[in-house]
């Protein structure tokens, strides 16, 4: 059987006959502004986050070239096209802009397009909050380019070393935007990744094991689960930067106890996860391109996917291998240094995995296998390189030198190369159209050639210390031929840019599958897909996909087979003619993400104003004043818009859903975000005991007087947890009463909690002790006020549910929102019986 | 006592570089380069063969079992042969870092004359350095020097680092040594000059808008000559703090 006879059969899932295209009839078409304003679809938020990651590499890029500009020859002082505060704000930006607003964006606009398809949903768990993920992560870039306007942007490098980061040595305005955009931006991530977890873990189609899920949607699984830990762990260290920045705490002072290497725990914690949560996607990219075009099955599949979750679980303990010329003891270093290459073994399977596969195929090399292909062996160069800087001696001539930018460029950027390779393979699905594939090969080569000239003479002028631009002579001609090699590269993303644009408004129509050997769903329905994904209920349960009729799907996730009518056995999926009447009707539009993250952005701008507890002085400190007041009501009005707003979404659970059967889609998003709640608050308490480690575990005293206020609270608390238990029996019994004594107790007593509170502080600021006086005030009443913060969520939450259940709700037998409630407060009183001994008592 | 006892051995052996730490950096870079270089072609090079000879020619697919679209995955097998590539990469991995750990003791192992050898303060700030030459007993001996760090060839220099602002980071490249400068830490760690002559240190962290001109010249002579030099800075101190007496003045 030659490679013309494998077409697809049913390969095109258009609209079976009869049926319109009524899910599209309830959002604007794809032409107008508004649609792409109000859209939920998770095809829709992919497109938007692929070309809104493309514009942020230009952003990025040409931080880079005004960078390479400046290395073009050692600079003398005064000279150069760039000043040494602008160049210090273009590394930073440089840095910042590429790893957060360009590279996980657009590996997660693959994620939001093709990982329900791979798995056989409709959309994700949380359309909604998906369309806000992608709506904060515009918002905060577009702070980002605020901040240049301010003073000076960030100038500290991407990594925002203390104390460096606090205003004594930072002042400008646009440094704390920065910072305040990157913290909109963790927000985004944390809600995208609960979506994710929730959507991959309980919407998959009936037979599709976790075993059996395509190597990119395990590569994604694996991504949002280190970043739910690890973006929790930036989170903190983001907030205690922006409290010493804001608010005036003295956290990350030069003379506070730990200050420089606590930030430096905090951020590299996350650092290194980050490293691999960015690389990940484009490992699933590389593992689906190298099956598709050389026609054989993944080398090892169960191994890779081991390797992977390895990986994933050993990226939280490699941390101090970025610290390894700090104080840190012997011990410590060598723990790490074994650490470091205990990582890289699971790489070293994944790689040959992937080189083996080529093996006995029939390669095909077009434009997404080039960028594929380069992208593996660029990838092996960096991490070789990366086993030098594991061992510790070496690492101690490599660090803070080009070895370092070299190594990083190599691994970093051959993600970007496999994340380009995937743009190209699924570009047709996403579009329809199919790119000129001429050009593609022209733009490889071009691309391969800069990337080389741009990143190996770093190798060869290794000794040349980081953000520096007065180097030595002997380095000039390698900096020429890098300078020389971004431009090629830069060029050639140019010239991707334009033959997608290109492709897409004038290129040849693309098949449902114009990849022969391809196996994954998104490959079985049209390109692009129809609103709802499938002409049916995707099943795997006969040992291949089919697309079941509504009868038969009920049929399939009871367990008996499939209905038969006509089943082929070709190999080719199975298309069953059947009523498919929407019952439900599903929900699409929403604004009110869109209206959230613009009023984050607005209070994201009027807090830039606030340094160290109060606003500036006339016209200027009353726009920021105002602007945060504006900005801070209208995110809370928003918010409560959107729980208002009715909006009707898939639910899971229907086909494979370990380990979660049986919890349902909202109750999973909230046990998933406590995770990442436990985390941030586990950092907030790590922080605190450093500092008080570093400084005197015994001279420390506790800045309350007594610790009877505390108890009091301890006592608050738990009883009001005990009555928002009464609340959700009295719910399962019907008893409207009995509803709203429950919440109305919570509420008060949650009020007592707030009072008593506020009598503490008052006093304690009378005193003269505030959030600046000291670093044990500092630690006390941010991590306290990041629990009362906490406390006033819950109890804003807690009204809403006293509105409601006075209308009659919850009693119908719809009482889900008080249990979620219920494991969101209990969450608030377990954290307070580890603050109360920790701040009051030892 | 007894991970001690093995650590001992080996580094008696002579498989571990010893020497200063310009000599034990390059011969295990050189190693290292020689060895990366090595796997990294015939990796690349066994990835190249592959791509071409099994590249798509059109004609006969003699494998009926390719990819269909629709299928569950099924792994690939070739199990053993991964395992085998694995463990090979292992133990060439595992063994370098291994190598080089001894190398680490040696450079950390605290030095066997704790008394002989020059010991220095350093501490950085934006945007230069400031040396301050100490006892045996951890004391400043009064000779303070900004922007040259001066020390006698041969010697063990024992220096403590530290910073009075931002965290820095002091390395010499020309001596192989680099430690952070860290505000509220200090970090030890040492060097020794095997010939004369100026080596530049420079920033490795980056501190602010001086960052690329944070530089000290270290400047190493001669015993002799180095001696001649302590002793009058010594006598310029003292002479500094008789005339203040002698002035009755702070």
């Amino acid at each position: 059987m030659s490679d013309d006879d494998l077409q697809t059969d049913g390969g095109t899932a258009s609209a079976l006959p009869g049926e319109s295209h009524g899910d599209d009839a309830h959002l604007p078409p794809k032409s107008s502004v508004k649609r792409w304003l109000v859209t939920t679809n998770h095809k829709d938020v992919g497109i938007l986050y692929t070309v809104t990651a493309m514009f942020f590499v230009l952003f990025g890029g040409v931080l880079a070239l005004l960078i390479r500009a400046q290395m073009l020859s050692p600079r003398a002082p005064g000279t150069g096209p760039l000043s040494a505060m602008a160049y210090n704000q273009a590394v930073s930006l440089h840095g910042l802009i590429m790893v957060f607003w360009f590279l996980s964006p657009l590996a997660f606009g693959f994620a939001n397009y093709i990982v329900p398809l791979q798995i056989g949903a409709e959309d994700l768990a949380f359309p909604r909050l998906n369309a806000l993920s992608y709506w904060l992560y515009l918002t905060s870039g577009l702070l980002v380019f605020t901040s240049f306007f301010q003073g000076a942007s960030f100038a500290g490098g991407w990594t925002m070393y203390a104390p460096l980061n606090i205003p004594a040595f930072m002042p400008s305005i646009g440094a704390t935007t920065t910072v305040l955009a990157l913290l909109m931006f963790t927000v985004s991530v944390t809600v995208g990744g609960v979506n994710f977890i929730t959507t991959i873990h309980r919407m998959r189609a009936p037979g599709l094991t976790m075993r059996s899920l395509p190597l990119f949607t395990w590569s994604i699984l694996l991504t949002v689960w280190m970043m739910l830990f690890a973006f929790a762990a930036l989170l903190a260290a983001l907030m205690i930067l922006l409290s010493d920045r804001l608010l005036g705490t003295t956290y990350f002072a030069a003379t506070t106890a730990g200050g420089s290497v606590l930030w430096t725990h905090l951020f590299w914690f996350f650092g290194h996860p980050e490293v691999y949560i960015v690389f990940f996607p484009a490992l699933g990219a590389m593992a689906e391109i190298f099956q598709t075009f050389s026609g054989r099955r993944i080398v090892g599949r169960k191994w890779f996917i081991v390797s992977m979750v390895l990986v994933a679980l050993q990226s939280f303990i490699v941390w101090m291998h970025h610290m390894f010329l700090t104080a840190i003891n012997l011990q410590v270093k060598t723990l790490f240094m074994a650490t470091t290459i205990g990582i890289s073994l699971p790489f070293d399977l994944m790689v040959f995995a992937l080189i083996y596969t080529l093996i006995k195929g029939r390669i095909r090399w077009d434009t997404p296998m080039l960028f594929a292909f380069g992208s593996l062996v660029l990838f092996i160069v960096g991490g070789i390189t990366g086993v030098f800087l594991g061992a510790v001696v070496l690492d101690y001539e490599f660090r803070g030198t080009y070895w370092v930018v070299a190594h990083f460029h190599y691994v970093m950027v051959s993600g970007v190369t496999a994340l380009i390779g995937g743009l190209y393979y699924w570009f047709p699905k996403m579009t329809g159209k199919m790119y000129d594939e001429f050009l593609g090969k022209i733009t490889f080569a071009v691309y391969f050639t800069g990337f080389n000239l741009l990143y190996f003479p770093m190798f060869l002028a290794w000794g040349t210390p980081r953000r520096v631009f007065a180097y030595r002579p002997e380095y000039l001609v390698w900096h020429q031929v890098a300078s020389v090699g971004g431009l090629i590269l830069g060029i050639s993303f140019l010239m991707v840019i334009y033959n997608l644009t290109k492709s897409l408004l004038s290129g040849e129509e693309a098949a449902g599958n114009p990849w022969p050997y391809s196996t994954t769903a998104e490959w079985a329905v049209s390109s692009p897909p129809p609103m709802e994904n499938f002409p049916g209920t995707p099943s795997y349960t006969s040992g291949v996909l089919e697309f079941l009729g509504d009868d038969e799907s009920s049929e399939s996730s009871s367990g008996t087979a499939a209905a038969d009518g006509g089943t082929a056995t070709d190999g080719g999926m199975v298309v069953h003619e059947g009523d498919h009447e929407e019952e439900v009707h599903i929900d699409h539009a929403s604004y009110w993400p869109l209206v959230i993250a613009v009023f984050s952005f607005i209070a994201a701008v009027g807090l830039s104003g606030l340094q160290l507890g109060s606003y500036p002085e006339g016209l200027g400190g009353t726009f920021y004043m105002a602007t945060s007041l504006i900005g801070s009501l209208g995110v809370i009005g928003a918010v409560s818009g959107m729980g208002y707003e009715s909006f009707t979404a898939h639910e899971g659970g229907a086909g494979e859903a370990w380990p979660f059967e049986g919890v349902e889609n909202t109750k999973l998003g909230i046990w998933v975000f406590l995770a990442s709640d436990v985390v941030l608050f586990g950092a907030f308490i790590g922080a605190a005991i450093f500092i008080r480690v570093d400084y005197g575990w015994m001279q420390w005293q506790p800045v309350p007087h007594t610790a009877i206020p505390g108890l009091v609270n301890t006592y608050l608390l738990l009883t009001s947890s005990f009555s928002v238990i009464l609340a959700l029996v009295a719910a399962q019994k019907g008893s409207r009463n009995g509803v709203l004594a429950g919440l109305v107790t919570t509420f008060f007593l949650g009020i007592g909690f707030l009072v008593n509170k506020a009598i503490e502080w008052i006093e304690l600021f009378h005193e003269g002790v505030w959030l600046s006086t000291n670093v044990r005030a500092s630690t006390y009443f941010l991590t306290t006020g990041l629990h009362m913060g906490h406390v006033v969520a819950g109890l804003l939450i807690t009204a809403y549910l006293i509105w409601r259940a006075w209308g009659g709700a919850y009693t119908d037998g719809n009482d889900e929102p008080l249990e979620y409630f219920g494991l969101y407060w209990h969450f608030v009183d377990i954290v307070w019986l580890f603050l109360f001994p920790l701040f009051y008592i030892i | 006592m007894i991970l001690d006892a093995i650590a001992a051995s080996i580094l008696q052996s002579g498989i571990v570089p010893e020497g200063t730490r310009v000599q034990v950096f390059q011969e295990i870079y050189w190693v290292f380069l020689g060895l990366g270089t090595l796997v990294g072609a015939v990796v690349i090079g066994y990835m190249l063969y592959n791509g071409y000879k099994y590249r798509y020619q059109g004609g006969e697919d003699k494998d009926e079992d390719r990819p269909k679209l629709g299928e569950i995955p099924t792994g690939g097998g070739k199990g053993k042969k991964l395992f085998t590539s694995l463990t090979l990469s292992a133990i060439i991995v595992i063994s370098l870092i291994a190598w080089t750990y001894g190398t680490l003791l040696y450079v950390e192992a605290a030095p066997e004359q704790p008394d002989a050898g020059v010991d220095v303060h350093v501490e950085g700030y934006q945007f230069g350095w400031d040396f301050t030459y100490l006892n045996n007993a951890g004391n400043s001996t009064g000779v303070e020097t900004t922007g040259t760090l001066r020390v006698p060839v041969d010697t063990r220099v024992n220096i403590e680092v530290t910073s009075r602002d931002v965290s820095h980071n002091f390395g010499i490249p020309g001596l192989k040594v680099k430690t952070d400068a860290l505000p509220g830490y200090t970090t030890k760690t040492w060097f020794e000059a095997s010939q004369t002559g100026n080596y530049t240190a420079n920033c490795y962290e980056l501190c602010g808008q001086g960052h690329s001109y944070m530089e000290a010249t270290v400047v190493a002579m001669e015993q002799d000559e180095y001696e001649d030099w302590y002793a009058s800075q010594q006598n310029q101190t003292s002479t500094q703090n008789s005339s203040t007496v002698a002035a009755g003045g702070a």
